[in-house]
C-alpha cells in the first residue's frame, strides 16, 4: 500500500478544504449580497473549471506559477512540482462546487433579518457572524463538502503543475494511475476502494445536510 | 419625562412614486394611515436608516439622522447607531434563536443580559414560551417577542410596520394595550403604520393620513377624522356621505346649504355666500323617524327620502337612502332599536332628521 500517497492526498485536501472555505464563502457572500461590477464575468470565471478539461486549468496554473510569472519573477515564490502546487489546483477546481452551494444557502437566508439585525444595533460583520453564516451553515457545509471531495479526486491540473513525482507530489489519483501503468492491479484496486468509499462519505454526507434542511434554518419570514 | 421629537422632512423618487412627506412626533404614538402603496414602510425605513431619501432631513432632538441638503454637509447615520427601534410586518424574528435569544440578541455584550431579556419577556407576559423558538409560537406571541426584542436595544424611537395585520381583533386589542403601556412607561416616540382605520383610532394618540407619497393630514385623532382636511384625506379615511354643496344664505345662527337643490340648515361656518363648500353628513347622527311618535323639537332638517338598502354592520346597520338631490346617503341606526323594524322591512318612503350638528363643512380653502 502507498501510504504516502493517501497522506499526501489527505494532506492536500485538508489545505484545500481550509483555502475553500475562506476564499469560497467570501465569493459566495460578495455574489449573494453584494452588487459587484462584472459580477457575470466573476460568476463563469469561478465556474469554467467545470467544464474546462483539466489540461487547460493545469495550463493556466502554469503559466500563473511557473518561470515568466509575476510570483516566480518577482516574488521568487517556487510553486511547480511541490505539493502546495497540488494544493491550488484542488483549490481551482473545488471552488466552483463550494461558491454555488454556499451562495445559494446565503441568498435565501431572508434580507429582512439582517434589516432587523441592523436595527438592533449590529455591525455588518456581527450581522454575518451572528444571523446570515449561523442561517446558511447547511449549505455552506455542503459545498465545502463537495468542493473537497472534488478536491481530492483531482488529477488533471495535479499532474502538470505537480507533477507525479513518487513520495513528493504522488496523491492517490496519480498514485492509481501509476498502479494501473504498471500492471499493479491489486494495489490499484486497494487505492480504488479507498477514493470511493471516501468520495461516497462525501456525497452522501452532502446530500443529507442538503435534503433535510434544519427547519430553523430554511426561510421563514417570507 | 421629557419630550422627544422627531422630525422628518424626506423627498425620494422611487421610480413613478414620489415620496415627500413631512412629519414630526413627540412622546406619543403617531399612526401613519392609508391606503397600501401610500409610501407608510418607505417612510419608516427612511427614520430606521434602512433606505436612503434622496434629499431632506430626518432629525430627533438636536441629533441629525439623515441630512442631505444643498449647501450643507451630508450626513447618514448607519441604522445601527440611530437607536430606532423596528417591528417588522413579518415579525423577522431569528429563526435558529429562542425566543429569550432573539430578545437578548442586542445585549450579548452587556451583563446579566439573559435576565434583562427574561425580564422583557416577562412584561410581554411570555416567560412560559422563554425557550421556544419562533416557529414553536403564534403569531401574537411572535410579533410580543419582536416588540419585545427591539426594546431590549434600548431604542428612543420605536417604529411599527402593520404589526399587527396577521391578528384577530382580540388579540390585536390586547396588544394596543400592551403597546399603548410600553410607550408611555419608556417616553418612546412610536411610529405606528396601518391601513386599517380600527388600529389607527384604537392605538393612536395622533394620526397622520398618508395618500400617494405624502401627509394629507395630520393631528389629533378627533381633528383629522372629524375635520378632514381634504377630499383626498376623506376618501382615504373612508367618510362617507361626502357633498360639495354652496353656501346659499347665512342668518345670525344657521348657514343655509345647497345640495344640488337640497336645502340644509347646518352650522354658522365662516363663509361667504355662494362659495363652494367641501362637507359630509355624519351617518351616525341621522335619525330615521318613526311615524307614530314623531319628536316634537325640531333639531334641524327634516327631508324625505327612499330606503335603497340595509345592511347589517358590526354594532349598527347600515341604512343607504336615496334622496331628492339624487344623492344616497348611509345612515347608521343602533341594532337594537326595534321600533324602526317595521320601517326597514318595507323599504319605503322615510323621513329623515338630519340635525345640525351632523353636518361637518370644511373650511373651503382646504376644499381643493
Amino acid at each position: 500500500m502507498n501510504w504516502h500517497s493517501v497522506t499526501l492526498s489527505l494532506q492536500v485536501t485538508a489545505v484545500a478544504t481550509l483555502l475553500l472555505f475562506v476564499i469560497g464563502l467570501a465569493l459566495a457572500y460578495l455574489l449573494a449580497r453584494r452588487r459587484v461590477p462584472g459580477q457575470i464575468v466573476l460568476e463563469t470565471l469561478i465556474n469554467l473549471p467545470l467544464v474546462l478539461p483539466p489540461s487547460v486549468i493545469g495550463y493556466y496554473l502554469l503559466l500563473a506559477l511557473g518561470r515568466g510569472s509575476p510570483l516566480f519573477e518577482w516574488l521568487d515564490v517556487r510553486l511547480v512540482f511541490t505539493w502546495k502546487a497540488a494544493v491550488i489546483a484542488s483549490t481551482v477546481v473545488g471552488l466552483p462546487l463550494m461558491v454555488q452551494t454556499a451562495r445559494a444557502a446565503i441568498a435565501s437566508v431572508d434580507p429582512a433579518l439582517e434589516q432587523a439585525a441592523r436595527t438592533l444595533g449590529s455591525s455588518e460583520l456581527e450581522i454575518l457572524w451572528r444571523v446570515t453564516l449561523p442561517l446558511a451553515r447547511r449549505g455552506i457545509i455542503a459545498g465545502l463538502i463537495l468542493g473537497s471531495a472534488r478536491a481530492l479526486g483531482e488529477f488533471g491540473a495535479t499532474l502538470m503543475v505537480a507533477g507525479n513525482i513518487p513520495d513528493q507530489t504522488q496523491t492517490l489519483p496519480l498514485a492509481i494511475y501509476d498502479a494501473v501503468q504498471s500492471r499493479q492491479y491489486q494495489l490499484a484496486g486497494q487505492m480504488v476502494l479507498i477514493m470511493t468509499a471516501l468520495g461516497f462519505a462525501g456525497l452522501w454526507w452532502a446530500r443529507r445536510l442538503e435534503q433535510n434542511p434544519d427547519r430553523r434554518s430554511a426561510r421563514q419570514t417570507g | 419625562m421629557q419630550d422627544t421629537r422627531l422630525c422628518v422632512n424626506i423627498k425620494r423618487s422611487l421610480g413613478g412614486f414620489d415620496l415627500d412627506i413631512g412629519l414630526s412626533a413627540g412622546t406619543e404614538i403617531l399612526v401613519l394611515f392609508g391606503p397600501s402603496g401610500a409610501g407608510k414602510t418607505q417612510t419608516l425605513n427612511a427614520i430606521a436608516g434602512l433606505s436612503t431619501p434622496d434629499s431632506g432631513e430626518i432629525t430627533l432632538d438636536d441629533e441629525t439622522f439623515f441630512r442631505k441638503k444643498p449647501g450643507q454637509a451630508s450626513i447618514d447615520t448607519p441604522a445601527r447607531r440611530r437607536r430606532v427601534g423596528y417591528v417588522f410586518q413579518q415579525y423577522a424574528l431569528f429563526p435558529h434563536l429562542t425566543a429569550l435569544d432573539n430578545v437578548a440578541y442586542s445585549l450579548w455584550r452587556k451583563p446579566n443580559s439573559r435576565r434583562r431579556a427574561s425580564a422583557l419577556l416577562e412584561r410581554m407576559r411570555l416567560s412560559d414560551h422563554a425557550n421556544r423558538f419562533p416557529d414553536e409560537l403564534s403569531g401574537g406571541q411572535q410579533q410580543r417577542v419582536a416588540i419585545a426584542r427591539a426594546l431590549a436595544a434600548e431604542p428612543r424611537v420605536l417604529l411599527l410596520d402593520e404589526p399587527f395585520s396577521a391578528l384577530d381583533a382580540a388579540i390585536r386589542e390586547r396588544l394596543h394595550e400592551d403597546l399603548r403601556a410600553v410607550q408611555q412607561e419608556s417616553g418612546l416616540v412610536v411610529v405606528y403604520v396601518t391601513h386599517n382605520l380600527d388600529d389607527a383610532l384604537s392605538v393612536g394618540h395622533r394620526l397622520a393620513v398618508v395618500n400617494g407619497g405624502r401627509v394629507e393630514q395630520i393631528g389629533s385623532i378627533e381633528d383629522v377624522y372629524v375635520r378632514p382636511a381634504s377630499s383626498a384625506a376623506m376618501g382615504v379615511l373612508g367618510i362617507p356621505n361626502r357633498m360639495v354643496a354652496r353656501a346659499a344664505a347665512m342668518t345670525a345662527d344657521e348657514l343655509i346649504l345647497d345640495w344640488d337643490g337640497l336645502a340644509l340648515k347646518a352650522p354658522v361656518q365662516p363663509v361667504q355666500a355662494g362659495e363652494s363648500l367641501l362637507g359630509y353628513l355624519r351617518p351616525e347622527e341621522i335619525r330615521l323617524l318613526v311615524p307614530a311618535s314623531q319628536s316634537p323639537i325640531d333639531a334641524g332638517n327634516r327631508i324625505a327620502g327612499k330606503i335603497t338598502s340595509v345592511q347589517v354592520g358590526r354594532s349598527f346597520r347600515i341604512v343607504r337612502v336615496a334622496l331628492s338631490n339624487a344623492r344616497t346617503i348611509e345612515v347608521h341606526v343602533p341594532l337594537a332599536d326595534s321600533r324602526l323594524q317595521p320601517i326597514l322591512e318595507t323599504r319605503g318612503d322615510v323621513e329623515l332628521e338630519i340635525p345640525r350638528h351632523a353636518i361637518i363643512v370644511l373650511n373651503p380653502d382646504r376644499a381643493s
